[in-house]
């Protein structure tokens, strides 16, 4: 295996993962079939672009990021998203229609073309013998790091066992004074942060435009049914054998064998194994 | 309940103007768009420039002494939908000829619709192979875009080692089944022939490929965001240093998705950039802006197509003396007129036009060569 394929796999995984997150915290915790997901790296991705537009500097790209996510997810939590807790299928329909209007107002105020973003890391990086953009060695560093801490908090804090309670059983959660419905607000928010953040981070690397958020939500959805939904290493298994599986296909065979292996491997595991590889305990 | 009176009465009232105003007119066009779909982002600056041909057509003295006026139906749908909407325009709103800027599929539908039966200019960049009865051709062919260029390209460049990646349809696999013949006449060869499905967003894989086959020219003929996408991975991989990019659908709103950063030796061959720097093009683009506003979509080759469309069927129709299929079929051959592209002659019933390359360095086209006349392969018969 080449250098390079290892290094491929690694970016391929990583930010798939931090893609998934988001989605895994909304669905796995919430319940809520968050089909705007996509959306919100979507909109995450605009924001080096308001930034130059607005002519402002390049440090206020994640603060402008985080507040327009923020500020997004909240006002849907508040109006629309409390209402679906606990609906599934619901949410799904609901939601869809959210990812709709967004596509449509991003559209409005931003235009239906392509937009460009520099990366704040210009130039190749030799490592492991191969060229490499330096970008993509400082994201995937990054990444790593951030799964690292949040598995800290994960494991540690009030907060996190809080929200195991509010998951594992709402009525006695509120029973012993946890503020469920500040507790699920702050969950998908800080869903939809993770999802916007990823969007900044991709962005000097893809395509941007009104309509992105379609592909990450369904590869999304393919590493969260292959992983299993409520563990942070379930999200680790599904990233990895999804964007895996399309890294090293699409290199030794051909792109097509790589995207059929994906839609096979999700089918059989939808068909077969509907909790995927790691089940929290719903 | 007068609450929802007033509106149907001003609404019937709109209607009995519009009524009025298309009587008067003597000639109803249907400009076929995409407004919807995935070259929905196309719709706006082919409605526009069909608007200015339209303008320009009826300034100077409209088809056979009648004055023009437009109808748009949206075609960005799938093919039989779009065959409707044509034929809503067609028996419907009396129409009497087409002019089209949509994907070969939906001109498929139509042609077998239309039946001969109606004028129909076909103006987007295609594969070429489609003749019928009453259809015109504007857009360029791959044969035009690439049997001068690619010499050109090999010989300023010094590049002879060319990788063709493009998606896995059939505007893709035409082009290049000519373009490796070029490319031999030229003394190049191919090291490497890719296509990929429109559902891949991701082409680390083939830029390793492309890396590992040595190749100093890359002929691109992926579309819409797969090709933003290809190309700024391409440029982040420091590919640009190895070879040049070439394609033949790199208009100025993909060259913006690309980014300035990315976008060193990307070349684009079209009959139409909007820096064109002839007097009949920045005559165009300046009425272009005049009339849109500054911040109007931006011009490119699709959608300044529609204008091209345009103004051959008025030549055509003018040249024929009527816009009946039979008459325009037979006058057609060697029909020139000039436009914003250039100089242009219909020959097989396709359009012989001005080619020009442009380097996309920098992020903004600029022209660095032209090749006047040059006639599509495609040749359809009388």
């Amino acid at each position: 295996m080449s250098s390079v394929l290892l290094l491929n796999l690694a970016w391929q995984i990583s930010t798939l993962a931090l893609v998934a997150l988001g989605l895994a915290i909304v669905f796995g915790k919430l319940r809520i079939m968050n089909m705007a997901h996509g959306e919100f790296v979507m909109i995450g991705a605009y924001a080096p672009v308001i930034t130059s537009m607005l002519g402002l500097p390049g440090w206020l790209q994640l603060p402008v990021c985080l507040a327009t996510v923020g500020f997004v997810a909240f006002v849907l939590e508040r109006t629309i998203i409390r209402h679906l807790y606990g609906r599934m299928f619901d949410s799904l329909l609901a939601t869809w229609g959210i990812a709709i209007l967004l596509r449509e107002i991003v559209e409005l105020v931003f235009g239906r073309g392509y937009q460009s973003v520099s990366p704040p890391l210009t130039g190749t990086f030799s490592v492991l013998g191969a060229d490499y953009p330096a970008y993509r060695i400082a994201v995937i560093i990054g990444i790593v790091l951030g799964f690292i801490g949040l598995y800290l908090w994960n494991t540690r804090s009030k907060v996190a066992t809080q929200i195991k309670a509010m998951v594992g059983n709402p009525e006695l959660a509120e029973a012993i004074g946890i503020d469920t419905a500040r507790l699920s607000a702050g969950a998908f928010v800080f869903g939809c942060c993770t999802a916007g953040v990823a969007g900044l981070i991709l962005a000097p690397t893809v395509r941007i435009e009104p309509m992105m958020g379609l592909d990450y939500l369904i590869r999304s959805f393919f590493a969260l049914v292959v992983g299993g939904l409520g563990s942070l290493e379930g999200l680790g298994i599904g990233a990895g054998i999804i964007a895996g599986t399309q890294t090293f296909l699409g290199a030794v065979a051909s792109q097509t064998y790589g995207y059929l292996a994906v839609l096979t491997l999700s089918i059989l595991f939808l068909w077969l194994k509907p909790n995927g590889v790691r089940s929290s305990s719903h | 309940m007068l609450k929802k009176t007033a509106p149907l009465l001003s609404s019937a009232a709109l209607a009995l103007a519009l009524g009025t105003v298309s009587a008067s007119a003597d000639i109803m066009v249907g400009v076929l768009v995409p407004d919807s779909g995935p070259a929905g982002l196309f719709g706006p600056s082919t409605r526009n420039s069909a608007a200015l041909a339209a303008e320009q057509i009826n300034a100077s003295g409209g088809i056979n002494g009648e004055q023009i006026e437009l109808v748009f139906a949206d075609v960005g749908v799938p093919p039989a939908e779009a065959a409707q909407a044509a034929l809503r325009l067609w028996k419907g709103e009396g129409v009497k000829a087409f002019v089209g800027m949509h994907d070969s599929a939906v001109r498929e539908a139509l042609i077998g619709r239309f039946n001969g039966q109606v004028p129909y200019v076909y103006t987007a960049v295609y594969e070429g192979k489609s003749c019928a009865d009453g259809l015109y051709v504007t857009g360029e062919t791959p044969s035009q875009q690439l049997e001068p260029v690619i010499p050109f390209l090999a010989e300023k460049e010094g590049v002879s080692k060319w990788y063709l990646i493009g998606h896995d349809y059939n505007w893709p696999r035409d082009t290049n089944a000519l373009a490796k013949g070029y490319i031999a006449d030229a003394g190049g060869e191919v090291v490497g022939e890719e296509y990929v499905p429109f559902t891949v967003s991701e082409f680390d894989s083939s830029l390793q490929r492309i890396k590992e086959s040595g190749a100093d020219a890359v002929l691109v003929t992926l579309v819409g965001g797969g090709s933003v996408g290809f190309n700024v991975s391409f440029a982040g991989f420091g590919l640009d240093d190895q070879a040049i990019r070439l394609g033949t659908l790199i208009e100025e709103n993909t060259l913006a998705g690309i980014g300035a950063d990315n976008a060193n030796r990307l070349y684009s061959s079209s009959g139409y950039f909007a820096s064109i720097e002839t007097d009949m093009a920045a005559s165009f683009a300046a009425d272009y802006s005049k009339t849109f506003g500054s911040d109007a979509p931006a011009l490119n080759g699709l959608g300044q197509s529609a204008y091209e469309g345009l103004m051959l069927l008025a030549a055509l129709a003018n040249k024929a003396g009527s816009l009946d299929v039979a008459a325009m079929d037979a006058a057609a051959e060697g029909t020139t007129w000039s436009t914003p592209r250039g100089e242009n002659t219909l020959t097989g019933r396709h359009m012989a036009q001005t080619i020009y390359l442009a380097d996309g360095s920098g992020g903004a086209f600029n022209v660095v060569a032209s090749f006047d006349n040059v006639a599509s392969s495609e040749a359809c018969s009388n």
